[in-house]
Parts: C-alpha cells; structure tokens; sequence
C-alpha cells in the first residue's frame, strides 16, 4: 500500500507540474499563433481600439468589409466575427473581454436563430475562450452554466483542449494574410447555391440565452454603446415572423434591427454566396456597401 | 456509464476503494459488492434493461442447472435448446425484428402484394449481443462438459453482468473468468499499476486517436453526396484507425479495469493491422468474438474436418453469421460475407497458411490492408448505396480531400505514437517506456500520456462504436 500511495503522489505531482508547465506553454503558442481565430481573440481581448466593432459568429466574419464601412463613416472599423462561435455565449463572453481595455462607439451584432433558441449543445463553441479563463469573471459565469469550470480550474493544459492543434499548426501556417481588421475575404467557390431553400421557424426559445442576451445589451448600454442588431443575407427563404424573437428584444431595448434576409436581398443574385448561409468577397463587398449606408443613417439619426 | 465520462471516473475509484477495503478472505461479499456495481453501472444506461440482462442471467443459469441435473443426453439437450432459442428470442425481437420485418415488406410491396407487419418502437439495449453471447457461450460449456455448472447464482450472476466488459466485451468464456471469481484477490500493486498503464493507453487509443478520427470520417460518411473522391479516400483509410483505436481502446480499459481489481479478461486485439492476410486479420482483430464463432458456430458445422466446398461453405455461414452479429443492415451483411469470400479465397490459393518475409511479406501486408480497408467501407457506410457512392467516388473523383489541416496534424502525431508502440511489440524493437524496468520511466509515461491525453483527446463524451452491438 505504501509503493501504491508513493506511486499516485508522484503522479499526482508531476501530472499538477507537467499541466502548469504546458499551460504556460501552449499560452504562449496561442498568443503567437497565426491559426484562423486565435489571433483575432487575442485582438478583441488584448489591443482594440476601433470605434465601430462588428460581432458574430462566421456570418459576421465574412459578411462585413471593415474598409467600406469606414470609407462610408469615417470612423476606425473592426469586424471581431469569430467562426463557428455559435451563439449569444460567445459574444457575451467576447463583449466582456473587450470592455475591460475598450469602449466601442457602436456595436453592431449580427444576430441569427442560434442566439435565442434552442440547441443540442449549446455551449460548444465557448471553448475557445477558454485560454483566458480566470481573466474576467463575468466572461467566466459563462463557463461556470457551461459546466467546465472547475475544469478549466483545475487544468491550465485543459484550457487549451479545443484548439491545441490548431493553434500549434497555427506557428508554420499563416491563415490571415491578405486579412485587413478582422476581415479575410473568401475566395470565389466552385459551385454557387443551386436552390433558394426554405428555412422553418425554430419555436423553442432558449430563456437562458435570452437572459445572457438581455446582459449583453444591458452591458452596452451601461458602458454606453450604441448597439445595433442585424442580419445579413442568406440563399434562403423564411417567413415574415422568422426573427419575431429577436425583434422583440430588439424593441423592447430600443435597439435598431436591420433585417436583410427576410427582405430577400440578392436572391435573385446566387452568385454571390457561397452557401446558403453565407456570402464570399464579392457578395460581401456589395452587402457591406448597403449596410454601410444604412449604419451611416442611423448613427446620423443618433 | 461511458468508460470516457466523469461519472465513471468517480464510479471506479470508488468501487475499486470499497472492493479492496473488504478483506480478501470474504470473497461472497466482495462479489456481491461487484454485482451491484455492474448493474449500477448498466443501469445508468436505461434502468429497465437491466431486466434483460437479469432475464438472460436467469434462464441461462436454469438451463445450466436442468443440463447439470439430468443424466440423460436427449434432456440435456432440450435445457441447452431452450437456453438457445429463449435467448436469441430475446436478441431477435429487440436487434432484428424491424429490419426483418421492414425487408419482408419491401420485398412483398415489390412483388405488388401490400402487407403490414407491426414494428416495435423499442430501443436496442446496450451490449445485449456481447452479455447474450457470453451467457450462450457458459450454456453450451456445460452442456459440453467443458464448464461445471456454477450452483450459486449471485457469482454467476457476476459473471454475465461483470461491469468492466459487459456493454462491450472482451466476450469472456466461463472457463477463463467464473473461477476468478472463486479466488482471493488481494490488492497486488504491480497488478495495480500494470492495469492503470493499460487504461491509459486504452483512454489514448479513444480519445486522442478513435475520436479524433471521427470528426472526419462521420463528417464525410454521414454527407456522402457532398463529398469528392480525395474526402472518401481519406476518410476510408481513417476509419480503419478510428474502430480500432475506439474498440481495441475500450477493450484495454475493460482489461485494466478488470486487472486493478485483480482478474485477469482475455486479450482482444493482437495489432490486426500487422496481419499479412485476412486469416491472420481476423486471429488478431476482437479475438474473443472470432474464437467464440469459431468454437461455437464453425466447429459445430464440421470446421475443417470435411470435404473443401463444405469447409468454404462452412467459412462463409461463421462470416455472414458474424456480419449479422453486428447489427440488423444490409451493410454488415456484405461487409461478413465479403470477408468470408475472402477468407476461402485464401483457403483455395493456400495464402493463410504460408509465412513470409522480407518483400514478399511487405506485399502481402499491403493487399491485406487495403482490402481491409475497402471492407470497412461497407460497415462504415449508412447503407449500401452510400458505400458504393463511396467507393465509385474513389475510384472516378479523386480530387484533393476536404482539408482539415489541424485535425490531419493531431491524427498523424496519434498515429506516429501507436505505430511506434505497435512496431516495438511486432518486432521486439527495445523501446519500451511503459514496461520499462525503471521505476521514472513508467511513471513518467503515466504522467505525459494523461497530459496528452488532456491536451489533444476529444472529450466530449462520445459514445463507443461497439456499444450498439
């Protein structure tokens, strides 16, 4: 029995070593690494200083050109969109990490189902904010309703499960050149949606999601942040009540709700997206044109 | 209770602390503690499968006791038919039935006869084919006079319910295991230790390389008509490596769980990918089901000691029988029967029965691995008509695969990892870290192989692959 307890003590303690060791190690590779939204985290958290910063999930990613938007304003424009950050979890958490260096002049979130309603997992993507745990409590709550706090806790080296090999291949691959301020366009795709697909209407509401979007929106009106809610074209149809939801909380918190979708924008232009959920560069430079141009008559409004 | 979720993690070591704090000397109370555990632990799944489970237990054991009791031959074997029939009744109805009776109408539909047979909503119960096997396998020892009949149902209870390979083997005979439960087991730390290396290996083949492989492979088998030919070649040759890191590692935890608490399961897998043909494939791939149709499938139906057609004929019925075992799809059928047609194929050129070496063994072990791999395909596809989309696509599409540079990375670090453990066992290379003599080494390896794991292992909680078996 004593072998045994010798045996467990010692690899309780290297096992403690080894993990702290690794966690300052894989730290440093996150905070080099040039993989697709490591850096780009790393920015929203450590350096911005933009006036205008676009939120969101992949759609916001590839659907907003920083440039045209700031030609249009004539103020400094970030597109912070983090692919396959899923839902209201991500951007709260995000929201947080940036108010504590950074006060933007407008927040601009680029809304879609996903943030009100209900998924099978919905706290999937908040992983990848997890190598700045322990950095901000409120973006920790997050974490603590997502169960993988304590995880976290106890393992640094855990932190960074999700995108470990991501980030390292990240140090020889660089897969953000040719990006300008969160934006990298995507190349023109083989083949364009062949069918406008209908889209049902989701109808089980998340509460909690509505809750952590109601703290989103009440963090931006604490720090006084002008926040606009929109959502972009897709190669899809949906019913005139699709966003009733999100509008709503829209109305109710008096926030502006530019909804592009439902109107059936470029439906009649396939050839600019790449899916049905999402535009390439060129779609997205003609879609950032018009939205420019609304964001210039609202903030004018304001 | 997955072997690869939280819960287990306190399960086990809370067992293993109560197991061992009763006194070796009372080894009824120590099996009456494992048996509570096992149901505990299957019943984590869907409570009323335990009844099953209990079913199985309960018929089977009579049937030992009436095999036990009457001298008479013809007696005995009413008790062993009943056993056989009650039992595979049972696998039939929850595994088979709908399959079955959705062809009978299809076929009936396209004969232009219309014809409704009920279809039952029932959900299959983890491990029912593994648990069933085993149990079978204990009825048709002693009616062979191989196993005596155990007398005591809570051990044998034990025994067809012992937690560490219930839902997913290894497929134990009562000759192996029903004894062990009779010995005193006390605490052995080498046993110890040597069961938590094979854990953790078992968690690695899992977790870093099964379910790593996965999120390729199910993203590509599960979308086929979005894929090209390059997405399909690669995704084939991953699933060889994904249902072998994912059965071969539950199977090595199953073995060092059993072998912390001081028993001592069947080994499972011996490499297969090292075979050089398709025999020597299936003497070393889930060796506890291929022996268990080999002594109770094959060699019934005369195995080799008759005439050549009758032995093929023999080798394909164990093949297709074994195919079915997997599951109730059209894809299992083929994948059994292909390997049967392989297998006597390799009968009549004499192939299984030579050694090579050099070139010639290179050869051999690259056309039995591709061919392997091309018989995955059709266990792996939904149906048949995704694994012919599959393989047509490979063979007429070949465009560069679906990238997925960081996934690729992590599989092929996985991969370098078990090619250089495999190699030195084949071999004999003397690299061994965790059978080192030293006492840092092998505990150096227990620390870095948990950190990996933690590190790169996908952890989300998947379920094993061999569970719906």
């Amino acid at each position: 029995m004593k072998k045994l307890l010798t045996s467990v003590l010692f690899v309780i303690i290297g096992l403690f070593a080894v993990d702290r060791l690794g966690g300052m190690i894989m730290w440093w590779i996150n905070q080099h690494t040039h993989d697709v939204s490591g850096p780009k985290i790393k920015y929203l958290a450590n350096d911005i200083h933009e006036d205008i910063l676009l939120m969101g999930t992949s759609r916001c990613d590839l659907h907003y050109v920083p440039s045209i938007i700031s030609d249009t304003l004539g103020l400094s424009v970030y597109n912070g969109g983090i692919n396959a950050s899923e839902n209201i979890y991500s951007h709260y958490i995000i929201l947080n990490h940036i108010l504590a260096i950074h006060k933007p002049k407008v927040i601009c979130l680029e809304v879609m189902d996903n943030d009100v309603m209900k998924q099978s997992d919905p706290f999937c993507a908040t992983s990848f904010f997890a190598p700045y745990f322990g950095r901000n409590e409120r973006a920790d709550s997050v974490f603590l309703l997502a169960g993988s706090y304590w995880k976290y806790k106890i393992s640094h080296l855990y932190r960074y499960n999700a995108k470990a090999v991501s980030n390292m291949a990240g140090l020889v691959i660089n897969r953000h050149e040719g990006g300008e301020n969160g934006y990298i366009p995507f190349p023109k795709p083989v083949r364009f949606p062949d069918s406008l697909q209908y889209r049902k209407t989701p109808h089980h509401v998340d509460s909690m999601k509505v809750e952590y979007m109601q703290r989103f929106i009440n963090l931006c009106k604490e720090n006084g942040i002008y926040l606009i809610f929109m959502v972009s074209p897709m190669y899809t149809t949906v019913d005139t009540n699709h966003y009733d939801v999100l509008k709503s909380i829209a109305k109710r918190n008096d926030i502006p709700f530019l909804d592009y979708h439902s109107k059936g924008l470029y439906h009649d232009h396939p050839e600019y997206f790449l899916d049905n959920d999402h535009l390439w560069d060129k779609g997205a430079r003609k879609y950032s044109s018009v939205f420019a141009h609304d964001l210039k008559k609202l903030t004018q409004k304001k | 209770m997955l072997f690869n979720s939280i819960p287990f993690l306190l399960f086990f070591p809370t067992v293993c602390v109560l197991y061992f704090l009763i006194p070796a000397t009372l080894v009824r109370t120590r099996n009456m503690l494992l048996l509570v555990a096992s149901y505990y632990f299957y019943m984590n799944w869907e409570p009323a499968y335990a009844l099953l489970l209990l079913t199985s237990t309960v018929l089977t054991y009579v049937a030992a006791l009436g095999i036990g009791h009457f001298e008479e031959k013809r007696l005995k074997k009413t008790f062993l038919i009943c056993s056989l029939l009650l039992n595979l009744a049972i696998l039939f109805l929850f595994k088979y039935y709908n399959f079955l009776s959705s062809n009978i109408m299809m076929a009936m539909q396209s004969c232009g006869i219309g014809m409704q047979l009920p279809k039952f909503g029932l959900l299959l119960p983890v491990g029912i084919s593994f648990y069933t096997f085993q149990a079978l396998g204990y009825s048709i020892d002693v009616y062979r006079g191989v196993t005596k009949v155990e007398r005591n149902f809570f051990t044998y209870a034990l025994f067809v319910s012992f937690f560490p390979q219930l839902v997913a083997g290894p497929i134990e005979r009562s000759n192996n295991l029903l004894p062990q439960f009779k010995q005193q087991h006390r605490f052995d730390y080498e046993s110890f230790m040597a069961g938590a290396r094979l854990m953790v290996w078992g968690y690695f083949m899992k977790l870093v390389l099964a379910d790593r492989c996965a999120l390729y492979v199910d993203a590509i088998f599960n979308n086929v008509d979005k894929q090209n030919g390059g997405s399909y070649l690669v995704a084939s040759l991953l699933f060889p490596f994904q249902i072998y890191g994912d059965f071969a590692g539950y199977s090595l935890i199953a073995i060092g769980v059993a072998r912390v608490l001081g028993f001592r399961l069947m080994e499972n897998f011996h490499r297969p990918y090292f075979a050089c043909s398709v025999g020597e494939f299936w003497s070393r791939w889930h060796i506890s089901l291929s022996t268990w149709f080999k002594d109770y499938v094959y060699i019934p139906l005369g195995g080799n000691r008759v005439g050549r057609l009758r032995n093929y004929f023999n080798l394909l019925v164990t093949f297709v029988v074994s195919g079915i075992w997997h599951g109730a799809n059209w894809t299992f059928l083929c994948w059994g029967t292909l390997h049967g047609i392989l297998l006597c194929i390799e009968k009549a050129l004499g192939i299984s029965k030579k050694k090579y070496s050099g070139v010639k063994r290179f050869g051999h072990w690259l056309v039995t691995f591709f061919l392997v791999c091309f018989a995955w395909i059709l266990f792996r596809a939904n149906n048949i008509s995704d694994a012919v989309t599959v393989m047509t696509g490979i063979l007429t599409h070949l465009e560069p695969p679906k990238p997925e540079y960081a996934n690729f990375i992590a599989i092929a670090l996985a991969l370098a990892i078990l090619l250089t453990k495999e190699c030195s066992e084949e071999f004999g290379w003397k690299i061994r870290i965790a059978e080192s003599e030293s006492w840092f080494l092998r505990h150096l390896y227990l620390i870095m192989m948990i950190a990996y794991i933690i590190l790169f292992g996908v952890l989300g909680g998947d379920q094993f692959i061999y569970f719906q078996f």
